[in-house]
C-alpha cells in the first residue's frame, strides 16, 4: 500500500473551493488535502463538475472563492504539478521526445539534461524507442502513454489525470491501468484521478471522493470520501472489491 | 460512371490536349482561318524567344520584374502575417483596426496606382508597393483565420506545462499550429503578387509588362506570347519551389 508518509507536509491543500460559470454555481466548498504518494480518485455523474474541479485545483480555472496551495518545492528543475488529459493532446508538430520536453522548457536544465529527462519517463512507459517518431504514427494508447511521460518528466508533486483512459478501447485501458499501478511505486507524486468509471476508481485509488449535487441547478459538493483499504495487486479478485464498488455506486445514486 | 485514370494515361491525355490545341492554332493560321496580324504562329515562338534571350532583353526585363516582385512579396507577406497573427491574438488590437481593415480590404491593388505614382514616381518602388498591397491582404486573412482556429486545448496544454508567457505560447503553440494556414496564405500571395507585377508594369515601370506593351504597340504578337509564357513558366517554378519548402516545414502532418 502507498500510505502517506506520516511526517511529510501536504503537497496539496484545498479549502472551501467554489467555482461557477457566470451566475451558475458548479462547485461549492470542496476541501482536499493530499500527501506525497497518495492517490485519490474523483467520481460522480457526468456533468457534475469533476473536470472543473481539477481545473480549479490547478488554477487553470481560478476558483471564485476558497484557496488551493500546491507548494512549489525548492528544486528549479521540477514543476509543482502536471496533467494528463482525456485526449493525448500531443503537439502534432513536435516529435515524441520534444512533446515530452514541453514542460521542461524554461526550467533550469541544459539541452542535454532536458533530452535525458525526457527519455527517462519515455522508457518508463515503454516508448523510448519511439522518441524520434511523429505523434500521428503512434496508436491511441501509445499517444496517451506519451501524454503520461510528458506529465512525469517535470517530476510533479501532484499529478492530475482527467479521465485519462476513458477514450481508449477496453484492452488498452486495462493494460494502462496495470501500468499506472506499477508506476505508482516509482513516483513520489500524489495523484488526483478523475473518472466516471467506478471500478477503475476503486481499482487504482487509496481514497474515492464522490461528487454529487443535491438538486438540479445546485452546485456539486463532496458527498462522501471512501477509503479503499485493499492491497494494490489483484484488487479485482479481492472479495471486498465488488462491495466497495457497490458502495460508491450507491453514494452516487443517492444524488 | 467512368473508371479512374491511371497516372500515365492522364499524363498522356493532358499532353495530347495541349499539343492538339497548339496544332489547331497553327493550322487555323496557316489555312487563313485566323488572320496572322492577330495571333502569332506557335511554331515561331521558340525562335523569337531565342532572339530575346541573345539580345539580353529577356534576362533584363525578367530580372527587373523579379526585383520589385521579391521586394513587394517580402514586404506584403511579412507585414500581412505580423498584423494577421497579432489581430488573432490581441482582441483589443483586432477591434481597433477591424473597421479600417473592412474599409481598405475591398480596394484592389491596382486602384493604388495613382497614389503609388504620386508617392514614388514611375519606378520599381511604386511597383513593389502595389504588389505588396495584394499580398498583404491575402496573408493577413490567411494567418488571422489560421491562428483563430487553433484548438484551444493546445493552449491549455501549454499553460498546464508552465508555458505561460505570451512569447512562449506564440512560438510553441500559435505559430506552429497555424503554420499550415499561414503557409497556404504565403503560397496564394506568391501567385497574386506575380499577377500584379505585370499589371503594375503596364503603366511604364520597367519589366515584363512594359516589354509586352512595347511589343504590342509594334503588333509584335510573337514577343507578347513569349512573355506570357515566361510569366506562366516562372510562376510554375516559384510555386514548385515553395511547395518543396512547404512540404518540408509541414512534414509532421499525416
Amino acid at each position: 500500500m502507498n500510505r502517506p508518509i506520516a511526517d511529510a507536509s501536504p503537497v496539496l491543500s484545498a479549502r472551501e473551493v467554489s467555482l461557477g460559470f457566470g451566475y451558475t454555481p458548479v462547485l461549492a466548498g470542496v476541501d482536499l488535502t493530499l500527501y506525497p504518494r497518495e492517490f485519490i480518485a474523483v467520481v460522480g455523474a457526468s456533468g457534475v463538475g469533476k473536470s472543473t474541479l481539477l481545473r480549479a485545483l490547478t488554477g487553470l480555472l481560478p476558483p471564485q472563492s476558497g484557496e488551493v496551495v500546491i507548494p512549489a518545492g525548492n528544486a528549479e528543475d521540477t514543476r509543482a504539478w502536471s496533467m494528463v488529459f482525456q485526449a493525448p493532446r500531443l503537439f502534432p508538430w513536435r516529435r515524441v521526445r520534444a512533446n515530452v520536453e514541453l514542460g521542461l522548457e524554461g526550467l533550469a536544465l541544459s539541452r542535454a539534461e532536458r533530452r535525458q529527462r525526457a527519455l527517462e519517463p519515455l522508457a518508463l512507459v515503454g516508448l523510448d524507442a519511439y522518441a524520434d517518431r511523429w505523434p500521428h504514427t503512434l496508436s491511441g494508447g501509445q499517444q496517451q502513454r506519451v501524454g503520461i511521460a510528458r506529465a512525469l518528466a517535470v517530476r510533479p508533486r501532484v499529478l492530475f489525470m482527467d479521465e485519462p483512459f476513458s477514450a481508449l478501447d477496453a484492452i488498452t485501458r486495462r493494460r494502462l491501468q496495470q501500468e499506472l499501478i506499477a508506476l505508482r511505486r516509482r513516483t513520489e507524486a500524489a495523484i488526483v484521478f478523475v473518472t466516471h468509471d467506478i471500478e477503475e476508481a476503486v481499482l487504482l485509488a487509496d481514497r474515492v471522493m464522490v461528487l454529487g449535487d443535491q438538486a438540479p441547478g445546485q452546485p456539486a459538493r463532496v458527498v462522501d470520501t471512501l477509503e479503499v483499504d485493499l492491497p494494490l495487486d489483484e484488487r479485482r479478485d479481492h472479495p471486498d472489491f465488488a462491495p466497495l464498488v457497490q458502495g460508491v455506486e450507491a453514494r452516487i445514486g443517492d444524488h | 460512371m467512368t473508371s479512374p485514370l491511371t497516372r500515365s494515361r492522364r499524363t498522356l491525355l493532358s499532353a495530347a490536349g495541349l499539343s492538339g490545341f497548339l496544332l489547331l492554332w497553327e493550322l487555323a493560321l496557316r489555312s487563313g482561318l485566323l488572320p496572322g496580324s492577330l495571333v502569332p504562329l506557335p511554331s515561331a515562338i521558340p525562335r523569337v524567344f531565342w532572339y530575346e534571350l541573345i539580345d539580353g532583353i529577356w534576362l533584363e526585363v525578367v530580372r527587373s520584374s523579379l526585383g520589385h516582385y521579391s521586394v513587394g512579396l517580402l514586404l506584403g507577406s511579412s507585414l500581412g502575417i505580423a498584423v494577421g497573427v497579432s489581430a488573432a491574438l490581441m482582441p483589443r488590437f483586432n477591434a481597433l483596426h477591424a473597421w479600417l481593415a473592412r474599409l481598405l480590404r475591398p480596394i484592389p491593388p491596382l486602384a493604388w496606382i495613382p497614389f503609388a505614382i504620386i508617392w514614388f514616381g514611375i519606378n520599381p518602388a511604386a511597383a513593389a508597393f502595389i504588389i505588396s498591397i495584394g499580398v498583404f491582404w491575402i496573408n493577413y486573412f490567411a494567418s488571422y483565420s489560421a491562428v483563430r482556429s487553433v484548438d484551444p486545448d493546445f493552449d491549455e496544454v501549454a499553460l498546464a506545462f508552465g508555458q505561460r508567457s505570451f512569447l512562449a505560447r506564440l512560438t510553441k503553440v500559435s505559430l506552429p499550429a497555424a503554420a499550415p494556414g499561414i503557409l497556404g496564405g504565403l503560397r496564394a500571395g506568391l501567385g497574386q503578387g506575380w499577377m500584379t507585377v505585370v499589371a503594375a508594369e503596364l503603366f511604364g515601370i520597367p519589366g515584363i509588362g512594359q516589354r509586352m506593351m512595347e511589343a504590342s504597340s509594334l503588333l509584335a504578337t510573337d514577343i507578347v506570347v513569349v512573355y506570357m509564357l515566361t510569366i506562366a513558366g516562372l510562376y510554375a517554378l516559384f510555386d514548385f519551389l515553395f511547395m518543396l519548402v512547404q512540404h518540408r516545414v509541414l512534414r509532421w502532418q499525416p
